[in-house]
């Protein structure tokens, strides 16, 4: 059955046996198998179920590449946003902490999905050998009947077991219909085509394009002002604190609360607690029963103290804070903080300095809603021990103190 | 279908058993449980009343026994309602691979009926004695209590909980029978398409109302164990509770009639690897919806929803949610991957016992913390409501097995089904 081409320059590159249906095939296949090749393989308009073990084919390394990329996506996902969010750019968002995982997961999915799936398609192409640009059975004329009705297998003359007559003697065996040689008769070229590389280049190119920009950006001044892209964002037709609104009556932006609500935590039912009064309505003398004046209540307080108040009336108490000096050092209209040391601010009642702490006192804003009611007693607590701390007679020092004084 | 006729003596047997139009399998297969096998629907039944029993009695009072009874419960009832639900998508979707199996499905469909009755232990004191043990909304001065709680009394009341209630499982008998009725009817036309083509249209409208049913029975017999709270998405992490159960219970209940010698040929490999691969992706499903509403109501932090979470993450029950994130998402997702999990019945028997098992402590974390706060307090009497549950769900599908053909051998792609096999 067998036809040889007349013309033998052109390197072998195997044996085409051909069949008419998908049992021939799949019997011949396993022939070939059982005969051990390895370089070989079947061509059929559709895929025949069972004709891989027939073929004697392996289950595909595909899977374990996928699964490798996985795990590369899910690092990336957290080690993206964990540089990102928790150490390159920190950035409170309504107190999240920085670093939290729920947030995160639905990029470590996304990202674990994305890498997944590029694996996937580009794994199955290697391991495929595609693309493919040229292949030796292209020029047969017979072969196109192969995404119509016909079924070929072709065992290749590089594999080891190959031998003319033994080979061309086995699929004779299988009874083919056809059974020829085919000739390496190439004339297109197996690389790349050359169009391709010139857009893949382009491509490649263009995507640079934005990180010049970017880069450029980082690196210039810009007078025009920002670009806005998004403008909601930028400009949120939220009502701002302080500004009006003309869909309500009293044309206010701000709401006060509806009557005989409170808002969560806010009950301030404690008045000493909570606005340093007495029963009597006077200001309280002392700090609240429920806030001890204890070492870690004064550690809490320092700690406050140094964050709210010391940029103003600073460290020491004395009025002195680097908000103060630089404001003298600019020159202007400066309202002085006071000296927290002065014998007026000591003279008061505790619960005054908590109301000024409160609600403010003149052109100090008043510090509620930054600063938990007994953390605001806190600091009275260290306020106190700022004041007491100044002015004392050497004798009244522990010994150890008084020896560095001298 | 003359091809049909002369095959082997099997076939002939069983549509002999069957009924005179009945068709036999092309395959020759058995497809009648043969009569001895009642007896494992008896034991079955005995297990679930006598454990039902204890359950009871080591409960040591009705709120402890009715939350184990409702954990046990939901349980049993998301695999007949994933039932029904699988049996009208095969319809919708003219499925073909599944056709061998449709009737198994169906038949596992009727225990909503079942559930319907054991539903009652729930319904009745709720909404007939105006217990409210296990749902506090029950109670009016506890509803007028708070603003957030009067808004709701429109939906949570005993009157429209009733009437709900009643639909639910009126209509879920209702479509677990008419399936079953008209898979049977065109067993006996000899493979009339028309019934293919008009179950198909028909199974649209009804899945519409499947899933607006499926939603609000979540809603009401487990969300609003919690009056406050509340989550859109919870109806669809029932669901997807629903469908693994459902595919768990599928595969054993083949299995188990194939080592009865029903089934042995026509259901394979091939049919056993799609049951898989639904219990995988809804085990997928799940962790992403069960993830999706966590993050959600964790990221608003709003009180109303999140008060629901920290129950959960109090004490021990930290644990028992880690431990649910753990076994019902990692474990099985790494573990059932592989589809060598899938196609080989021992490993797919495991993982159907093992799914089973771990959904049944979904509805645990579900419903315990509603009484047991800041930790886990595991009782028998949960343990003996779920072995009792089981018990009957396994008597019920036998019984409903029995003198049936357990293949639709009317329907016209049975042959594509039985040639069916995974790329
Ligand atoms: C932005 C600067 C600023 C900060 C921060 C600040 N203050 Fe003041 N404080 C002032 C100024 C200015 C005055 C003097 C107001 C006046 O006399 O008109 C003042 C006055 C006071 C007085 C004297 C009130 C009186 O009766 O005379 C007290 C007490 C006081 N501050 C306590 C505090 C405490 C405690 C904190 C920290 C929670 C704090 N301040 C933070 C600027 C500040």
């Amino acid at each position: 059955m067998t036809q040889s081409t007349s013309d033998n320059q052109q390197p072998l590159f195997g044996v085409i046996a051909e069949y008419d249906t998908p049992t021939a095939i799949y019997n011949a296949s396993k022939k070939v198998r059982d005969a051990g090749y390895n370089r070989w393989d079947t061509y059929t308009p559709f895929p025949i179920h069972g004709i891989e073990k027939a073929m004697g084919i392996r289950m595909t390394k595909l899977p374990w590449i996928v699964i490798c990329a996985t795990l590369t996506g899910l690092t990336t996902a957290i080690l993206l946003q964990w540089w990102t969010n928790a150490v390159d750019y920190k950035w409170l968002i309504s107190g999240k902490p920085f670093w939290s995982w729920p947030a995160n997961v639905p990029i470590m999915f996304e990202l674990s999905v994305l890498f997944s799936a590029f694996a996937t398609i580009f794994g199955m192409l290697v391991l495929n050998n595609l693309p493919l640009f040229s292949h030796p059975l292209d020029l047969k004329e017979r072969f196109r009947r192969v995404s119509d009705d016909k079924f070929f297998l072709v065992i290749e003359a590089s594999d080891p077991k190959f031998d003319h007559g033994a080979t061309t003697e086995l699929l004779n065996a299988t009874t083919p219909v056809v059974l020829e040689e085919v000739r390496d008769e190439r004339t297109s070229s197996t690389a790349v085509p050359k169009p391709l590389v010139y857009i893949l280049l382009l491509g490649l190119f263009g995507s640079l394009v934005p990180f010049a920009l970017f880069a450029k950006a980082r690196s210039s001044t810009m007078r025009e002002g920002r670009i806005h892209v998004v403008w909601d964002m930028d400009f949120s037709p939220s009502y701002k604190p302080q500004s009006d609104n003309i869909h309500y009556s009293d044309e206010r932006g701000m709401r006060s609360p509806v009557t005989g609500t409170v808002a969560r935590g806010h009950l301030n039912a404690d008045e000493h607690l909570h606005l340093g009064k007495q029963e009597n309505g006077t200001y309280a003398l002392t700090l609240p029963s429920t806030v001890a004046a204890n070492d870690d209540i004064m550690k809490r307080g320092k700690v406050q103290f140094e964050t709210y108040c010391s940029p103003c009336h600073g460290t020491a108490g004395d009025g002195n804070g680097i908000v103060h000096k630089r404001a003298e050092a600019l020159g202007g209209a400066w309202v002085p903080p006071a000296n927290l040391l002065s014998d007026h601010v000591r003279s008061q009642e505790a619960g005054k300095l908590f109301n000024t702490i409160t609600n403010g006192y003149n052109s100090m804003k008043g510090y509620a809603s930054q600063i938990e009611a007994e953390d605001r007693w806190a600091i009275i607590l260290y306020l106190r021990a700022l004041q007491n701390s100044q002015g004392i007679a050497a004798s009244e020092l522990p010994e150890a103190e008084r020896a560095q004084l001298k | 279908m003359a091809d049909d006729k002369n095959s082997s003596k099997t076939g002939e047997k069983a549509q002999a058993s069957s009924g005179p139009q009945a068709q036999p399998m092309p395959n020759g297969d058995t497809i009648v449980l043969p009569a001895a096998a009642a007896g494992a629907g008896k034991i079955a039944l005995i297990v679930g009343v006598v454990s039902l029993a204890i359950a009871y009695f080591t409960a040591g009072g009705w709120q402890q026994f009715s939350h184990s009874y409702l954990t046990a419960f939901m349980w049993g009832l998301s695999i007949s309602v994933g039932g029904v639900w699988w049996v009208m998508l095969q319809h919708l979707l003219g499925a073909r691979a599944s056709v061998v199996m449709r009737r198994v499905g169906e038949v596992i469909a009727q225990g909503v009926l079942l559930m319907s009755v054991l539903a009652l232990v729930i319904i009745v004191p709720t909404v007939f004695l105006h217990d409210s043990t296990i749902y506090q909304w029950v109670n009016h001065d506890y509803m007028e209590s708070s603003h957030a709680l009067h808004s709701k009394v429109g939906y949570l009341n005993t009157t429209f909980f009733f009437i709900r209630m009643v639909f639910y499982f009126a209509f879920w008998s209702l479509m677990a029978r008419w399936w079953l009725k008209k898979s049977m009817a065109q067993d006996s036309t000899k493979g009339d398409v028309e019934y293919t083509l008009s179950l198909q249209g028909k199974a649209a409208p009804a899945l519409i109302g499947f899933t607006i049913a499926v939603t609000f029975c979540a809603v009401d017999f487990l969300m609003s164990l919690d009056a406050y709270w509340f989550s859109t998405i919870f109806g669809i992490y029932y669901f997807a509770t629903c469908v693994i159960t459902f595919h768990s219970f599928l595969a054993l209940a083949i299995m188990w009639l194939q080592k009865k010698g029903v089934l042995a040929k026509s259901v394979n490999a091939e049919h056993f690897h799609d049951i898989g691969k639904m219990m995988f992706a809804f085990t997928c499903f799940w962790s992403y919806v069960g993830f999706s509403q966590f993050m959600l109501i964790w990221y608003a932090n709003i009180p109303e929803e999140s008060h629901w979470y920290h129950e959960r993450f109090e004490g021990s029950w930290m644990t028992a949610s880690l431990v649910l994130a753990f076994f019902h998402f990692i474990v099985p997702f790494f573990g059932m991957m592989s589809r060598y999990m899938k196609r080989n019945p021992k490993t797919l028997k495991f993982w159907a016992f093992y799914l089973l098992a771990i959904c049944w402590f979904d509805m645990y974390w579900l419903v315990a913390p509603n009484i047991h706060h800041g930790g886990v307090n595991f009782q028998l009497s949960d343990l003996f409501a779920w072995v009792g549950m089981a018990g009957l769900v396994v008597w019920f599908f036998v019984l409903k097995a029995q003198k049936k053909n357990l293949v639709a051998t009317g329907d016209p792609r049975l042959k594509r089904s039985l040639a069916f096999e995974n790329i």
